[in-house]
């Protein structure tokens, strides 16, 4: 039987790749090292595998097939989108979970879509470099599963069955025959405007009222976010916290700890690092 | 309405280089395989990604389109293309991956 051990909810930013001295060094030597707390702190739980939760940029999937979810149940490698020291290459997977969280889901009402060669773009290759990868490097093995979710592309999964969908990984995991230790990633950025007149807007009002919930596990408020809301006050990008919100409805009760937020406008979205505690 | 044919074709242009060669070298011809109007396809010969939104287009693929096929490829000449009334000195931050 296994069990979710811990969780994080941070950025997947590329633009901390491809322009990394845009902010003051002080605000981007501050987000890097937030990444590294999460490894850090991701070595401390000892996990065998990390789902990744992320969402389509549109280069994934298009308008032929646009999945509300997805998961990576078979070889995984990428990103499809390798940027400036974010090489493209095999990622270690854990296919046996994998396949069994979306058999699981099968049983009980969750129709995943699956990849079974599946390549990640940088929503989920991003934290698998900068949180799974230097733990991996450390001697630890830990396979990753990526998700993903339609909060990139219309039309949105709903907030409600995302939080579903967390909570459907969860029993899947629990229900699983191996002793896993599964952490969960949730990866989004909170307010940010991609590809529209707004870009490089950043709310830090929206920000710090996603993360509050965050820290107080508060899945209703999460769940009563309008898509309306949302993209007033979070822009297209803020759909994201879908990826947040399906992470929280993986662990119910669970309390969060910032690690670190900053509004970075050169990097286009209010970056939030928040671990959450199992309850 | 057809946005979903030309987020199609966006899409293509996006991320199969054959699709963007082709666009290059022959472009009247492959847009003659998509059902376009005749002002979506201007649009899109154009580069008029400001039109292009306001039809429906989704702006990750407007955003991808041109940083993929466009002459002046860069942040700034988007944001100018998007909202031409932006003043030359106001800083440009992009999430545009290639910079």
């Amino acid at each position: 039987m296994g069990k979710i051990v811990g969780g994080f909810l941070v950025p997947h930013d590329p633009v901390m790749f491809v322009a990394p001295q845009a902010p003051q060094e002080a605000v981007a030597q501050r987000m890097w090292a937030a990444f590294a707390t999460c490894a850090q702190r991701l070595a401390g739980l000892n996990a065998t595998s990390v789902v990744v939760i992320g969402a389509d940029h549109y280069m994934l999937f298009g308008t032929g097939c646009l999945p509300q979810y997805l998961i990576g149940t078979g070889d995984v490698d990428g990103p499809i989108d390798p940027l400036p020291g974010l090489r493209r290459g095999v990622i270690p997977d854990n296919q046996k979970l994998a396949s069994f969280i979306a058999e699981h889901g099968k049983d009980n009402g969750f129709d995943w879509a699956v990849g079974r060669a599946f390549t990640v773009d940088h929503a989920v290759a991003i934290p698998n470099q900068l949180i799974i990868e230097p733990v991996r490097a450390q001697g630890q093995h830990i396979g990753t599963i990526p998700v993903y979710l339609a909060s990139g592309v219309d039309p949105f999964i709903k907030m409600r069955r995302v939080i579903q969908l967390g909570a459907a990984i969860k029993a899947a995991i629990e229900a699983s025959p191996d002793d896993e230790r599964v952490v969960v990633i949730g990866s989004g950025g909170i307010s940010h405007w991609v590809g529209v007149p707004e870009m490089g807007k950043v709310n830090e009002a929206f920000d710090r009222e996603i993360m509050d919930y965050a820290v107080r596990g508060d899945l209703a408020a999460m769940e009563a976010l309008s898509d309306d809301y949302i993209l007033a006050n979070g822009g297209n990008g803020g759909m994201e916290i879908r990826q947040w919100a399906c992470a929280m409805g993986a662990m119910p009760g669970a309390k969060g700890e910032i690690i670190d937020y900053a509004a970075v406008p050169e990097w286009v979205t209010g970056l939030g690092f928040v671990q959450l505690h199992a309850a | 309405m057809s946005r979903n044919v030309v987020e199609k074709l966006l899409y293509q242009l996006c991320i199969d280089r054959s699709v963007k060669q082709r666009f290059k070298e022959e472009g009247d011809k492959l847009l003659a395989r998509y059902a376009l109007t005749d002002e979506e396809r201007h649009w899109v010969q154009t580069f008029d990604v400001a039109a292009l939104q306001k039809h429906g287009v989704h702006p990750m693929l407007t955003m991808g389109f041109w940083q993929e096929n466009a002459p002046h490829r860069s942040p700034e000449a988007y944001m100018k293309a998007l909202c031409p009334e932006l003043s030359a000195t106001e800083p440009v931050f992009s999430a545009a991956l290639k910079q």
